[in-house]
């Protein structure tokens, strides 16, 4: 569902991405690791087709994000770290601006609304305006809307952040459902016990480059480490920080 | 989605949200509304009686009274349509390439092209309704004087609309070549360079009347100088000659030729239209993915840095700084982090070149005045004029700069409020950094124009002295009234109120611009009425200028120490 081929991204002089090869299947839960400014971000964007690749392509369900970027976009679902919201609506009328959005109908928009306004214990402010809404509730909000139209492929961006215990465990079971249902999670996070609970497989990326990819205990039999994730991130990630750097070539 | 259904959904979407912020109206004060309204109520009242006035004086010239007219009216189109195309560059690029709304839309299953044609049309609305509400006295006037009938008035709003089509289109081209071939920071080089390059332009090709010789009785050279001096307005391959010519002809009655230059402007709407949509689909997303891909950029040099971000500065400014010792390091700090800001936003930035542009256009053009000094009119109406029109721009600098910076601390207001000193001195650093550079820019302009205008001594310090307290009074009325009316946003999804535009358009911005000019009307009121009651400096009875130099000085002293008190008031009990 999510496949990259040699995916590069050059800023100035830098590789924020280099070479990326990734194949996730549909249905998979896969968490994506790295440090700060590791390239995750630009990964990212690079996959919802905010970013042009300097070399290389990403598809979303077989299509080239770049060469059929409506068919690709239709299928994805994509949470930022810092999402957009109108601040002037209520969040039902924002989910009925989705739907719109997404050529729903109306009916079938205002159904899966109360079920992700249930899940996500939105029914006390659905007639709020967004404005005078908390960050876990705001953020909860854009998790629900970007789910609104059933996508295949669901990219997220640190969703944990800013949610109390309740609010980060529902979010966890709804994504995990919707990975088991068929949906392909691509989730990029910090926070490592969260991967390790949640994912299928594991990338972690360092200086643009993927450099390892697997299971869990994958993971650890390539670093060597046995215990949880954060010893194995943290064994792998030091290893590349030894290494040279080498700047790009353009 | 197609972009008929897209266009659809988002006009519900913004008509419904104009219907919050509207009846969201009803939660403010009442009297902070009612001073709002009578203002604008005030303008409309005050522009029409000033540009009637003016229409009614140009009709008086035998035989040239309609050419002059007609003339103002090629004059103000122009000055329209190239201010319509800085403001639509300077929110086109804020609108498309820096806002949280639009990268979101570029993730939506709809056309890259349509997000730009939509962004085009948001563009076009919000850097043109002030204009438009600006000139509506003018137009009225022009109606009234040239005896129109009420059709008229619906035609001229027909007219509007082909003409904010193609400034909008013009800017947002000029946007899609920049953002695409240029570096973002060489963008902002660039536009400091156009921006230069056009007042030299304009002060080595506009030359405004030898106000002096309408005194004298060489009247008829005089109009052929206005004339002469004005004919770039009158090239027929400008829209504001268009919508200006079809205005004059339908004014006379003449349908068929106001008719042609409205099919004329309409043909060249859609033609500006059809480029940018053209251009958009080949540059758009270039230019898009390019402007969010860059490096730090040095001429000429290719840069390695691995985080991609701008290399602290060395520590030229903090050393600058370091010539005032009695600076707290942390109030230097602060006056460090806010210039450093200040500097890398290109939209910050950008304006404050178009604002400090106009008013040195303005002072360098005083060089092409020469009034009779022995006549007091002339030495009154001049100076108070020159005084007004500093004052009002810095009123508009102040506002625009100065009010946001409180509200732009936003969600990272915390940071600065942490420090030992807290809040108050961040307000208090902001007050004293912004004065700082008011009266650096107000001093120089007023001793520049003191100067040109060959004003005696006393009339030079007695300006100099007003501008300085001035300067102090509306920074501190800014700065103040930013605390006391922030804007911040309420979380931390994308922060709307990143944008000083934005946070000035609130109803803190209003107010704070309103008190201002409440402030500089009362000041020119209180050093004129002596001029005119025959008491002031050059009368024998000055005790006129002391008095009102008390009532002056007095009066700012309030504009500084009640919103700043209040505001500290506030910032101090500020829970973060």
């Amino acid at each position: 569902m999510i496949r990259t081929e040699q995916l590069t991204k050059a800023f100035g002089g830098v590789r924020a991405v280099d070479g990326l090869n990734l194949d996730i299947a549909a249905g998979e839960f896969f968490a994506f690791l790295g440090p700060n400014g590791a390239g995750k971000t630009t990964t990212i964007k690079l996959l919802t087709g905010l970013l042009k690749p300097t070399s290389g392509r990403a598809l979303i369900c077989g299509h080239d994000i770049q060469q059929a970027p409506m068919e690709a976009r239709k299928q994805i679902a994509y949470v930022p770290d810092l999402p957009f919201l109108y601040d002037k609506l209520a969040p039902l009328e924002f989910m009925h601006f989705i739907g719109q959005l997404y050529g729903m109908d109306r009916a079938i928009v205002e159904r899966a609304s109360a079920e992700l306004f249930d899940v996500f214990d939105l029914n006390g402010t659905r007639e709020k305006l967004i404005e005078t809404l908390s960050h876990g509730t705001r953020q909860r909000l854009v998790i629900a809307s970007a789910l609104l139209h059933n996508p295949k492929v669901i990219i997220i961006d640190e969703p944990m952040v800013g949610l109390d215990p309740r609010s980060a465990r529902v979010v966890k079971d709804v994504l995990k459902e919707r990975s088991r249902n068929g949906a392909t999670v691509f989730l990029s996070t910090h926070i490592l016990h969260v991967a390790e609970e949640l994912a299928d497989r594991i990338g972690i990326l360092n200086h643009g480059k993927l450099i390892a990819v697997g299971t869990m205990d994958e993971l650890r039999a390539a670093s060597g480490v046995v215990g949880a994730l954060e010893d194995a991130f943290l064994s792998l990630t030091r290893e590349e920080e030894e290494a040279p750097v080498e700047p790009a070539s353009e | 989605m197609t972009a008929p259904t897209f266009f659809r959904v988002l006009m519900d979407l913004h008509l419904h949200m104009a219907q919050r912020r509207l009846g969201s109206l009803k939660q403010q004060s009442r009297l902070m509304l009612a001073v709002i309204m009578l203002f604008v109520l005030g303008y409309w009242v005050a522009g029409y009686a000033l540009f009637r006035a003016g229409f009614w004086y140009l009709t008086k010239f035998p035989g040239l009274g309609g050419l002059l007219m007609d003339r103002m009216l090629y004059l103000f189109f122009a000055f329209l349509f190239l201010m319509l195309v800085f403001s639509n560059m300077i929110i086109g690029y804020s609108t498309l390439f820096k806002s949280q709304e639009t990268q979101w839309m570029m993730t939506l299953p709809v056309r890259h092209t349509d997000v730009f044609r939509w962004k085009l049309v948001e563009t076009a609305l919000l850097a043109s309704w002030a204009f438009l509400f600006l000139s509506a006295p003018f137009m009225l006037a022009y109606g009234n004087v040239r005896d129109v009938s009420w059709s008229f008035y619906l035609k001229a709003l027909l007219l509007f609309v082909p003409f904010i089509v193609i400034p909008a289109s013009v800017g947002l081209l000029v946007i899609l070549f920049v953002t695409r071939y240029l570096h973002r920071q060489l963008f902002k080089w660039a536009l400091f360079g156009l921006g230069t390059l056009a007042i030299i332009g304009a002060v080595l090709l506009v030359r405004p009347m030898d106000a002096g010789q309408l005194q004298q009785a060489e009247m008829i050279s005089s109009m052929n100088q206005l004339l002469h001096n004005s004919r770039l307005a009158l090239q027929p391959l400008l829209p504001s000659y268009w919508v200006a010519s079809s205005m004059i002809a339908w004014g006379e009655g003449w349908g068929g030729r106001g008719l042609f230059f409205f099919l004329v402007l309409v043909s060249n709407a859609a033609m500006a239209v059809l480029l940018c949509a053209v251009a958009s689909s080949r540059l758009f997303y270039d230019g898009w993915s390019r402007n969010h891909s860059q490096g730090p950029f040095r001429f000429g040099v290719t840069v390695l840095d691995r985080e991609f971000a701008v290399r602290p500065r060395s520590s030229g400014l903090d050393r600058l700084l370091r010539l005032w010792p009695w600076l707290h390091p942390s109030t230097r700090a602060l006056m460090v982090k806010d210039i450093r800001i200040f500097w890398r936003d290109t939209s910050q930035w950008s304006q404050f070149v178009i604002f400090f542009g106009l008013l040195g256009l303005y002072v360098l053009n005083l060089r092409n005045v020469s009034y009779d000094w022995s006549n007091e009119f002339w030495v009154s109406f001049v100076s108070f004029l020159n005084l007004g029109a500093s004052s009002m721009t810095l009123a508009t600098l102040t506002t625009r700069f100065v009010f946001p910076q409180f509200s732009m601390e936003g969600k990272r207001l915390w940071i600065v409020g942490m420090v030992p000193y807290g809040m108050k001195r961040v307000l208090l650093e902001k007050f004293w950094l912004s004065s700082a550079w008011s009266v650096g820019i107000t001093l120089t302009l007023t001793l520049l124009s003191s100067w040109m205008l060959k004003l005696p001594a006393w009339m030079t310090v007695l300006f100099s002295a007003t501008v300085v307290l001035m300067s102090f009074a509306l920074c501190g009325i800014a700065v103040g009234v930013g605390a006391l009316f922030p804007n911040f946003s309420t979380g931390s999804t994308a922060n709307r109120y990143d944008n000083p535009a934005k946070i000035v358009s609130g109803f803190g911005g209003t107010f704070c611009f309103v008190l201002s000019l409440v402030y500089i009307v009362l000041v020119i009121l209180a050093e004129a009425l002596p001029v005119y009651w025959g008491v002031g400096v050059g009368s024998g009875r000055p005790w006129g200028i002391v008095l009102s130099w008390i009532f002056v000085s007095g009066l700012s002293l309030l504009a500084i120490v009640v919103p700043m008190s209040l505001a500290l008031k506030k910032v101090g009990e500020m829970e973060m």
